[in-house]
């Protein structure tokens, strides 16, 4: 047993390279009391069978019909000990139901192991991306530390909840109960599955999972069996939540935010540099060992949008960037406190342009936003149109409004709630059998903090400045998701 | 000597270095509840906290999967003992892992113990022998 037991130490030393994730929004209030945007962070207690919406406004579009499944952190504080960052909180799977213009919502929490533990222990315990954890966690590999909090992927008759330091976990679609976590082959068991698979028009679907500097390029059939999976060495350890693709190559970025001792929680092992500058790594998606390597000055990340491709090679894919990371450390700790300032500025949505000559430029478009979204129909080709919250003004965390960004024009078309609404990531839904790129509405959640509430709204992406088309309210609240997934 | 039974009996492997022959010692039976019936689960008994450490098993065995999986370890002194057990799946006799070096096939300790982590700790592992024991162990 000496050689195994000396790889399961590896393993399991490189776990705490595993470890989850993030979201972003931001924010700058002072406020001293529970503030009142705390709903955004509340505990959920326990599971929330389905239940109707009232319609509070308009009414839904003909042919508007599916279901939005949003994952995120539902509950983070027990009486033994609790989570201390935002990323960390227990993986709520959210269902919104669409159907004959009539909505329902339901959610349950992922049982995972690390959920079992901590209700038994009646305490939090499980290191995370900014918890530390102690000495009663039960930390066997690294799906043990699986919040399955990140974000959702639509599989069959069931979704996937992700996360991304360890394997996708398989819930029912119909109950959303949990059927267990997803091996795509046996020997690739326990490797990381980050949250932000990218598809490509064909079905095909492209992810990566990072393990320092090395990270596992896993490219899945339209039916989410395994294609291939393969390991590629990167130029550094960095820390990424996300990254994109064109039709053609994989686009990595690389944040100055790297690799600098083995330590808990995962998020205290790196370290912000931004004199190295970001790099962005292109690999070709027929051959992962052709890669072109690109420099641009310092930007932190979570969210990238879609990229694409000029005739003449050039690449070109938007970003929510910031200046640093510290939303990521201190902000999104903050936000599990439900009081005071939350450290860190907001994004701006920005456009990133890799020259088919090496250079690499980014441009700001003014905007605040994060999220960025666009066109399913268009992953991956050239469009116009990114979706993405806005409104965040300094005053409050998380933001109020979304908007729609014309990177043709340069305009930005946008809808604000106000001060009283904490609107969660805009998803987009084609509109049934039409293909232009404006054809397709936006479907996001939001918490109305005047009446303590979960709403849901339809805007149409062409015209998101006039409002929702559609309004549901819930007669309860959840706490704010992060990435959501529309299965027609 | 300690002596080793397994109930299943098809691989029976016996290394127990330094132990002393015991009359009346007890008997430790460790019944392991597996998630797939191929291969083998390899089993190493020890019988203290430097022993575990230093992978230095006072035992071992290797039990075909076919059920029941059972192994029991007999003419144990008295005093604190614990087991690590890996279910070689493809009877290949290696610890499979991932790319990234994380095993892929079952492992388990005694009590049931999960590390924190790494691998569970003696402390989180040992079970005392006073009389014959017995417990079911988990391996899936």
């Amino acid at each position: 047993m000496q050689a195994s037991r000396r790889a399961f130490l590896t393993g399991a030393a490189a776990l705490s390279a595993a470890v989850l994730t993030p979201e972003t929004v931001r924010a700058m209030a002072a406020m001293q009391a529970a503030a009142d945007w705390s709903l955004a962070t509340a505990d959920l207690e326990a599971d929330a069978p389905r239940r109707a919406m009232r319609l509070v406004h308009g009414r839904a579009p003909a042919g508007f019909e599916g279901t939005l499944f949003r994952n995120g952190p539902g509950k983070f504080r027990r009486p033994g000990g609790s989570a201390t960052h935002w990323f960390d909180g227990d993986g709520l799977m959210r269902a919104f139901r669409v159907r004959d213009g009539a909505a329902t919502l339901e959610a349950r929490f992922a049982d995972t192991p690390k959920r079992r533990l901590e209700t038994e222990l009646d305490a939090v315990v499980t290191p995370g991306f900014g918890t530390p954890g102690d000495a009663r966690a039960r930390v066997g590999s690294n799906d043990d530390a699986n919040a399955a909090n990140t974000a959702v992927m639509a599989a069959g008759d069931a979704v996937w909840a992700l996360w991304e330091g360890g394997s996708p976990l398989a819930m029912d679609g119909g109950d959303l109960s949990t059927r267990g976590f997803v091996a795509l082959r046996d020997d690739l068991k326990g490797m990381p599955f980050q949250a932000h698979p990218r598809f490509d028009p064909d079905g095909a679907i492209w992810n990566i999972g990072l393990w320092g500097d090395r990270m596992v390029v896993w490219r899945l059939n339209p039916d989410r069996s395994l294609h291939t999976a393969e390991v590629v060495g990167l130029p550094r350890a960095s820390y990424m939540h996300d990254f994109t693709a064109t039709a053609r190559h994989l686009v990595i970025v690389l944040q100055p935010w790297v690799f600098e001792r083995r330590t808990l929680p995962f998020a205290a092992q790196f370290g912000w540099k931004p004199e190295l500058g970001t790099q962005v790594l292109v690999l070709d998606k027929t051959d992962l060992s052709r890669t072109r390597l690109f420099e641009l000055p310092a930007f932190s990340y979570f969210h990238l949008g879609d990229a694409w491709e000029d005739a003449d090679g050039t690449i070109r894919f938007d970003v929510a960037a910031g200046r640093d990371v510290a939303f990521a450390v201190e902000g999104a700790r903050v936000l599990v406190e439900g009081r005071g300032s939350v450290p860190g500025e907001p994004q701006q949505l920005s456009l990133v342009t890799l020259h088919a000559d090496g250079r690499a430029d980014m441009i700001s478009s003014g905007v605040t936003g994060e999220f960025p979204k666009s066109d399913p129909r268009r992953a991956g080709v050239r469009r116009r149109y990114t979706s993405h919250v806005a409104g965040e003004t300094g005053g409050r965390p998380l933001p109020s409004g979304l908007a729609v960004h014309d990177w043709e024009t340069g305009r930005s078309s946008g809808f604000d709630f106000g001060e009283a609404m904490i609107v969660e990531e805009p998803v987009w839904v084609p509109r049934p059998g039409r293909s232009g790129e404006a054809e397709a509405w936006l479907v996001a959640p939001s918490i109305n903090l005047a009446r303590g509430v979960t709403e849901l709204h339809v805007f149409d992406v062409g015209d998101v400045a006039s409002g929702p088309l559609c309004s549901w309210r819930a007669d309860f609240a959840l706490p704010a998701g992060f990435h959501g997934a529309w299965a027609g | 000597m300690i002596r080793i039974a397994c109930a299943a009996a098809a691989a029976l492997t016996l290394s127990a270095p330094s132990a002393l022959a015991q009359d009346g010692g007890h008997a430790a039976t460790l019944t392991f509840e597996t998630g797939a019936s191929t291969g083998r689960v390899l089993v190493a008994l020890y019988d203290s906290e430097a022993a575990w450490r230093a992978e230095r098993p006072a035992a071992r065995v290797a039990i075909e999967a076919t059920a029941p999986v059972v192994a029991v370890f007999r003419d144990l002194p008295a005093g604190d003992y614990a087991v690590k057990a890996f279910h070689d799946v493809d009877g290949d006799g290696e610890m499979d892992v991932n790319p990234f070096g994380v095993p892929v096939e079952p492992y388990a300790f005694s009590n049931n113990a999960v590390g924190n982590m790494g691998p569970a700790s003696w402390e989180r592992a040992r079970f005392a022998v006073a009389g014959d024991v017995a417990q079911t162990i988990r391996i899936r």
